[in-house]
C-alpha cells in the first residue's frame, strides 16, 4: 500500500476546488464567499505541504511522484505566492467587474496542476500537470472577455503555449523512444551513453519549458500577454507559473539528463546570456509599466538559469535562492501598481508615475526600495540573489557568463533607475486614491520588509534551501 | 515483411500529402476534408502495429467528432464561399469533386486495412512488437489505466473539468430582459390577475396598468 499521506496536500486542493465549485454553483452571489474561502484553503495547503518539508526523498505510484525537499519549498513557495497574489488583488478585481465565482476555482486549479509539475517524476505525469496549469492561465488571461486586449492576449496565449507544448510532447515522444522508459530515473539509467534521439528529444523538452518561463527566444509572448491581462492575472503570471517551470528545469536537467550535461550545459547558457541581455536592452523603450515588467522578468529569467547552467548543486540553491526573492520583488511591484488606482480606474503608464513622491511619499519610498533592489542595489535583497548565482557561476570558472551577467545588470540599472527619476524628480501629475484595503497594504509591507531587511539575517532562507540536494 | 513495408509507406505518404494540403487547400473545407483523410490514414498505421483501440478511438474521437465538428464550424461561419469569391472559382458545387477524391482514398483505405486484418493476419503484422494474443488492446489498458495510472487518470478528469467551467466563463452572458416561460405561473394564473373589469367613461379612455 502507497503512503497517500505524501500525496494529501493535493488530494485536498482537488476536493477544494470541487467542494468551492458546488458552493458557487448553488449559493446566489457567493463570489466573495468563495474568494475568501479560496485564500483559506490556500492556507490550510501551505500548512499541509510544510509538514512534509522535513521528510527524505519518498515516491508513489510506481516512482513517478516524488517528495523530497526540492518540491516541498517550490511548493510552499507557490502556495504562499498565490495566497499574496489574492489577498492583494481583491480590490482589483472588485472594481473592474471581474470578480466571479470561477476566478479563484481556476487559481486553484492552476495551482493544483503546478503541484504536480513540482512533483513530477514522470514524462507524463509532467505534462498532465503542465496543461492542468496553462488551461487554466489561457481563461485566466482572458478572463476580462468583454476587452479587446484581455481576449486578445488569452489567445495568443494559447496559440503560442500550444506550439510549445506540440514541441514539448515530440521531445517527450523522442526521449521515450530513445530511452524506453518515461520516468525520469529509469531515463537517466539508459542514456548513459550519448544517444543522439535521446539529445534531440532533450533539446525540443528545453525549448518547451524555455517558453513556459519566456526565456529569450522564446519570450515574444509575454509583453503582449503581460500587457493585456487583468493586472491580477499579470501578477499571477509574472510569480507563479515561473516557480513551477524552473523547478521542473531543474527536475529534467538533473535526473534524467545529468548523463548528458555536456550537452545541455551550452544550450542553458545560451538562453541564459541572451535573456539578460534581452531583458535589460528591450525593456529601455517600454513605456507600459507591464509591459517593462515583462521584460524585466524576462532578464530576471536568465539570471535565475544561469544558476543551473553551472551544474552543481550550489548553482540550484542559488537558483532557487534567485526565485524566491524575484517572487518578493513582483508581488511587491504589483501591490504599488495596484495602489495607482482613482475612480476604479488602475493607472499603468510610465508617465503616471511622473513626481508621484511629492504625493505618495510612502508609496514612493516603497518603489524606490523595490526598484533598488530589482537593480540588484547592496543592501537590498536583490542583491545578494544574484551574488550567489554570480558566486556559484564563478566557482565553475564560468567566466564569460559572469561577464555578461554583470554588464547587463549595469544596463538594467538604467531603466530602473529612470523609473526612480520619474518617481522623484519630474513635476507632480496625478493623486491617487489612498483607501487601500488591508490586504493590499499588508502585501506591500510584508514584501517590501523582505526586500530591506533580508541582508540582516539571510541564514532564515539560506538556511532552509541549503536542505534541497538534488545531486 | 516486405508487404507490411509497403503499406506503411503507403499510408505515411497519404498521411503526409494530406497534412500538407491541410493548410495548403486554398478551400476550407478541402482542408476539413484532407483533415478527415489525415486522421484515417493514421488511425490505419495504428491498427496496423496491433494498437487497434487507439486507432477505433482515433476513428471514433477524431473523425467522428473533432472533424465533423471543424465541418459544421466551416460551413456555418460560410468562409469557403468568401474564399471562392476572393480566388473567382465557380461558386457551388466545388467541394464535390474533392470530397469525392477523399472518400475514395479512405474506401481504399480502409479495405487494405481492415480486409487485411480479417483474411490475412500475416500480412499486416509488426514482429517488433509483442502483442498478447489472449487479451485485447482495451482490456489491457484498462487493466493499468485504473491501477497503475490511477493518478493520471483522475488528473485529466480535473483538466476536462477546467476546460470545461473556462468554456463556461468565457462563452455564458446573462441576457438582461429575456423572457423565459414558466409553467407554474401560466398554470396558476388566474382569472382575477388577468381581467380587469374597468367602467369605460364615454369619450374619455381608460389607462390600465400593466
Amino acid at each position: 500500500m502507497m503512503n497517500l499521506d505524501l500525496i494529501f496536500p493535493e488530494i485536498f486542493l482537488s476536493l477544494s476546488i470541487m467542494t468551492l465549485l458546488m458552493i458557487g454553483v448553488f449559493k446566489k452571489k457567493s463570489e466573495n464567499l468563495v474568494y475568501n474561502l479560496s485564500i483559506i484553503t490556500l492556507a490550510i495547503l501551505f500548512a499541509m505541504v510544510v509538514n512534509l518539508f522535513t521528510i527524505n526523498e519518498q515516491f508513489i505510484f510506481n516512482y513517478s511522484y516524488k517528495i523530497d525537499n526540492l518540491s516541498s519549498f517550490m511548493k510552499a513557495l507557490t502556495i504562499i505566492s498565490g495566497i499574496f497574489v489574492m489577498i492583494s488583488s481583491s480590490t482589483y478585481l472588485k472594481s473592474l467587474n471581474i470578480l466571479k465565482i470561477e476566478y479563484p476555482i481556476l487559481i486553484l486549479s492552476s495551482i493544483l496542476g503546478m503541484m504536480v509539475m513540482i512533483s513530477s517524476n514522470d514524462l507524463i505525469v509532467f505534462y498532465l500537470g503542465l496543461e492542468l496549469q496553462s488551461l487554466a492561465l489561457y481563461v485566466l488571461a482572458s478572463f476580462n472577455r468583454d476587452n479587446i486586449l484581455s481576449s486578445e492576449s488569452g489567445l495568443k496565449y494559447f496559440v503560442l503555449s500550444a506550439l510549445s507544448s506540440g514541441l514539448l510532447l515530440y521531445g517527450c515522444s523522442l526521449v521515450y523512444g530513445f530511452s524506453g522508459s518515461t520516468n525520469f530515473i529509469d531515463i537517466a539509467n539508459t542514456s548513459t551513453n550519448i544517444e543522439y534521439g535521446v539529445i534531440f528529444g532533450l533539446v525540443f523538452l528545453i525549448v518547451g519549458l524555455a517558453f513556459k518561463i519566456s526565456a529569450v527566444p522564446f519570450h515574444m509572448w509575454a509583453p503582449d500577454v503581460y500587457q493585456g491581462s487583468p493586472t491580477s492575472v499579470t501578477l499571477f503570471f509574472a510569480a507563479l507559473p515561473k516557480i513551477a517551470a524552473l523547478t521542473v528545469f531543474i527536475r529534467f536537467l538533473f535526473t534524467p539528463f545529468i548523463n548528458l550535461i555536456d550537452q545541455w550545459q551550452t544550450i542553458i547558457v545560451f538562453i541564459s546570456i541572451a535573456s539578460m541581455i534581452f531583458g535589460a536592452i528591450a525593456a529601455i523603450g517600454q513605456s507600459n509599466l507591464k509591459r517593462l515588467i515583462a521584460y524585466s522578468s524576462i532578464g530576471h529569467m536568465g539570471y535565475a538559469l544561469a544558476g543551473l547552467a553551472s551544474g552543481t548543486n550550489e548553482g540550484i540553491q542559488s537558483s532557487v535562492i534567485y526565485i524566491s526573492i524575484y517572487l518578493v520583488m513582483t508581488l511587491a511591484f504589483f501591490s504599488c501598481l495596484f495602489m495607482m488606482r482613482k475612480k476604479n480606474v488602475f493607472y499603468e503608464d510610465i508617465q503616471d508615475l511622473s513626481g508621484l513622491s511629492a504625493n505618495h511619499p510612502i508609496l514612493s519610498i516603497s518603489l524606490l526600495i523595490i526598484l533598488f533592489s530589482l537593480a540588484g542595489i547592496p543592501p537590498l535583497a536583490g542583491f545578494f540573489a544574484k551574488f550567489y548565482i554570480f558566486m556559484s557561476v564563478i566557482e565553475q570558472s564560468m567566466y564569460f557568463l559572469a561577464i555578461v551577467g554583470l554588464l547587463s545588470t549595469v544596463l538594467a540599472a538604467f531603466y530602473y533607475l529612470r523609473l526612480i527619476k520619474i518617481i522623484y524628480f519630474d513635476k507632480p501629475k496625478q493623486t491617487f486614491e489612498k483607501d487601500h484595503n488591508f490586504g493590499l497594504r499588508l502585501t506591500l509591507a510584508v514584501s517590501t520588509g523582505i526586500l530591506v531587511l533580508y541582508f540582516i539575517y539571510p541564514g532564515l532562507l539560506n538556511e532552509l534551501v541549503s536542505k534541497i540536494i538534488v545531486i | 515483411m516486405i508487404a507490411h513495408a509497403v503499406f506503411f509507406y503507403l499510408f505515411s505518404f497519404i498521411a503526409i500529402v494530406s497534412a500538407i494540403m491541410v493548410t495548403a487547400a486554398r478551400n476550407t473545407v478541402h482542408s476539413v476534408f484532407f483533415l478527415i483523410l489525415d486522421f484515417i490514414s493514421i488511425s490505419c498505421l495504428f491498427i496496423m502495429i496491433g494498437a487497434e483501440f487507439l486507432g477505433m478511438i482515433m476513428l471514433i474521437v477524431y473523425v467522428g467528432a473533432v472533424a465533423v465538428l471543424f465541418l459544421f464550424v466551416v460551413m456555418m461561419l460560410n468562409v469557403a464561399q468568401q474564399k471562392n469569391q476572393w480566388f473567382g472559382s465557380s461558386k457551388s458545387s466545388s467541394h464535390i469533386p474533392v470530397g469525392l477524391l477523399v472518400s475514395l482514398i479512405i474506401f481504399f483505405e480502409l479495405i487494405i486495412v481492415i480486409g487485411g486484418w480479417k483474411y490475412k493476419p500475416d500480412l499486416l503484422d509488426s514482429k517488433t512488437i509483442i502483442i498478447s494474443e489472449t487479451t485485447t488492446n482495451t482490456h489491457s489498458l484498462g487493466n493499468v489505466l485504473y491501477t497503475d495510472y490511477i493518478h493520471l487518470f483522475q488528473l485529466s478528469g480535473m483538466i476536462l473539468l477546467v476546460a470545461m467551467i473556462g468554456a463556461i466563463v468565457l462563452t455564458f452572458r446573462q441576457r438582461e430582459g429575456l423572457k423565459r416561460q414558466s409553467y407554474i405561473s401560466q398554470i396558476s394564473r388566474e382569472k382575477k390577475d388577468g381581467v380587469q373589469v374597468v367602467e369605460v367613461p364615454n369619450n374619455k379612455g381608460v389607462k390600465i396598468d400593466v
